[in-house]
């Protein structure tokens, strides 16, 4: 049907009405111009909308479809003048909603004159290219109410008062300020912002400005940011209650500039609460609201962030440096490990692990740790005491967090190669005097070195192991082939090392017994039989009894 | 067929054809009568008078409304338009804008 309607309006020769009467559009609009007096005083129960949709039609389809239009615009800008007339009239509180119970109805009547009209809005409107009949009615409603001279001050200074209270603390109608701001979106978005939103954020501005001042002269840091903490909050809700969406950015920008922005300095450098303190007692939640609010500020958090690397630098530096401290190496590094540990735990918990904040902390310890050239020799102390005695007993899971947290360490250093030499040797002390608490444990920190410094740095250190369990697969042998003879002399136990895996040692000679001797030399023979081309020598500076 | 879901189109002679609510729609224009938010004649009583739509055309129209609805549904039958009927059955559509 459609797309034969379009072919028939080329064929227009026929008509199937000739109008005869000259007044005929003068009369057809008579009708509708009551038809709209009626809508608009809410009468309308009686009109029937096919006869009206039918006059409308026909005097479009006449081509009086201009003066159709034009005597409906002067029409709607009668009844919206006095409409605002009326407004204007009402007192104080009830402005606003006088305001929006002519809205409301003025939206009905829109509605209802579009129906009637709407013959009109699809044929004549597009090909003159005038603006269509709902729009027409919301554009006659801004320019005659909203911005009839009356009207614009006293609306838009109604609006900000009412904000204003509520800021202070009253209850103000919220419904009905929603529906008044909701006006002002669909009459289009240049004019919320123009007649509210400036205005609104200029406004805000200088409360929240005012607000700052008064705040930061009283307060401590903690208590300023649960402050500005809550008006953002607030603001946040109000944008939810009965704002345009889009408005909820600017306005908290216009908080976090006025009340963070320009007391940045301020506020973390402050005497006695300001943010070195709160990292030394461990003000999680100070701290976590900080950083929230702080996210929200260009720069905020590149201070904070600089001002924690400084504090935990020097904090670092008077530990690494105290003489005191450095008389005992697991001591000092325990110490470490806790201050690392409440440092991360702050990230963890208030600044939501933030990785710029890991990065500046492990850039820090990695800085004091390497002040000190003997940092390397007490890790591997501290390893060495942890696994000769300092894990006894302890679970195994326990154990992995430990060895764990001791590699963290290790990868501060920058003289990794003197951690090994240490570590070296104190592997070898552990290994031959059978101390080491748990063999796994020994393997597992290799492993560790292994993955942080690749096959090179562990090798000599794997070597070792090798070598222990080499050693014993030689002695069973040793003993199986030797049989009975072997009784009488003294037990032996030969740990078999190759040359270059263990610390080289000075070989000061001692004179053994004879027996030991005796033994010592079976053992050569057995050895020297079964792998050709090696030469023994014998270290007694390793062995115990 | 229930009160609520029916609508009665009155053509230029008296005629009165009773057809669901859903049919009705089809044409814009009912549509918009129908659901405007004023409180017209028609939405009260329920019926719409056409004094300037012809019985046999408005009967043709009623057609319509039901084969537009079919065919919506995925039946894809013949409209058969008489020829003499389609100059007036044109300007009714363009009316009622369907």
């Amino acid at each position: 049907m459609s797309t034969q309607k379009k072919r028939g309006f080329q064929i227009e020769a026929f008509r199937h009405r000739v109008v005869v009467d000259p007044k005929y559009a003068e009369k057809t609009w008579k009708i509708l111009e009551h038809a709209i007096h009626e809508i608009y005083n809410h009468n309308a129960s009686g009109l029937s909308f096919e006869e009206l949709y039918r006059n409308a039609y026909n005097m479009v389809l006449h081509k009086f479809g201009e003066k159709l239009y034009s005597e409906l615009v002067s029409t709607m800008t009668s009844h919206l003048k006095a409409m605002a007339k009326s407004i204007e009239a009402a007192k104080g509180g009830l402005f606003l909603e006088e305001l929006n119970r002519k809205w409301t109805d003025h939206n009905k009547a829109l509605q209802m004159i579009r129906d009637i009209l709407m013959y009109m809005d699809r044929t004549f409107i597009p090909s003159t290219h005038k603006t269509p009949v709902h729009e027409l009615g919301l554009n006659l409603w801004r320019d005659n109410i909203i911005h009839s001279s009356n009207i614009q001050t006293r609306l838009q200074d109604t609006l900000l008062e009412l904000v204003q209270r509520e800021r202070t603390g009253e209850v103000i109608n919220r419904g009905l300020m929603r529906n008044i701001i909701k006006m002002l979106m669909d009459l289009g978005s240049p004019v919320y912002q123009e007649d509210f939103e400036k205005p609104f954020l200029e406004v805000s501005a200088d409360f929240y400005r005012g607000e700052s001042q008064q705040f930061i002269e009283c307060c401590d840091c903690g208590d300023y940011l649960k402050k500005a903490e809550r008006r953002l909050n607030e603001e946040i809700e109000r944008v939810s209650h009965y704002l345009d969406v889009k408005s909820e950015a600017k306005i908290t920008n216009v908080v976090g500039k006025e009340m963070i922005e320009s007391h940045v300095h301020r506020l973390v450098h402050m005497e006695n609460s300001g943010l070195v303190n709160m990292l030394v007692d461990d003000k999680y939640e100070d701290l976590g609201r900080m950083h929230n609010l702080f996210r929200r500020v260009p720069n905020g958090l590149s201070i904070v962030r600089d001002v924690m690397t400084s504090h935990i630098r020097d904090t670092g530096k008077e530990l690494v440096t105290d003489p005191e401290k450095l008389k005992d190496p697991v001591d000092f590094v325990q110490r470490l490990l806790d201050e690392k540990d409440k440092h991360d735990k702050i990230i963890g918990l208030a600044f939501n692990n933030d990785k710029t904040f890991q990065n500046a902390l492990n850039s820090s310890f990695e800085y004091f740790i390497n002040l000190n050239p003997r940092s390397p020799e007490f890790i591997s102390l501290f390893v060495d005491d942890k696994l000769r005695k300092g894990l006894k007993g302890v679970s195994e899971e326990d154990i992995e967090i430990v060895l764990d947290k001791v590699m963290m360490l290790f990868r501060y250093l920058q003289e990794k190669d003197v951690f090994e030499k240490y570590y070296k040797q104190h592997l070898a002390k552990r290994l031959l005097s059978g101390k080491t608490v748990s063999d796994d444990a020994e393997r597992s920190l290799i492993v560790k070195l292994k993955t942080e410094c690749g096959y090179q740095f562990t090798s000599k250190l794997e070597g070792m192991f090798t070598d222990m369990k080499t050693s014993q697969d030689t002695m069973q042998g040793f003993y199986a082939s030797m049989g009975p003879e072997i009784v009488d002399c003294p037990t032996l136990a030969v740990q078999v090392l190759t040359t270059g895996s263990w610390p080289t040692q000075s070989s000061a000679t001692c004179n053994l017994p004879s027996d030991i001797l005796g033994v010592c030399d079976k053992f050569r023979m057995y050895y020297l039989g079964t792998h050709t081309g090696r030469r023994l020598i014998l270290a007694d500076k390793y062995g115990h009894s | 067929m229930r009160r609520e879901e029916t609508v009665k189109l009155i053509s230029a002679e008296g005629f009165e054809f009773v057809i669901d609510k859903k049919a009705a729609m089809v044409s814009q224009t009912i549509r918009n009568m129908l659901t405007s938010p004023g409180s017209f004649a028609e939405t009260e009583h329920g019926e719409v008078t056409f004094p300037e739509i012809s019985t046999t055309i408005l009967e043709k129209i009623c057609q319509y409304f039901y084969w537009s609805l079919q065919y919506a549904s995925g039946k894809e039958t013949e409209f058969h338009i008489e020829p003499e009927l389609s100059l007036e059955l044109m300007m009714a559509a363009n009316y009622l804008h369907t």
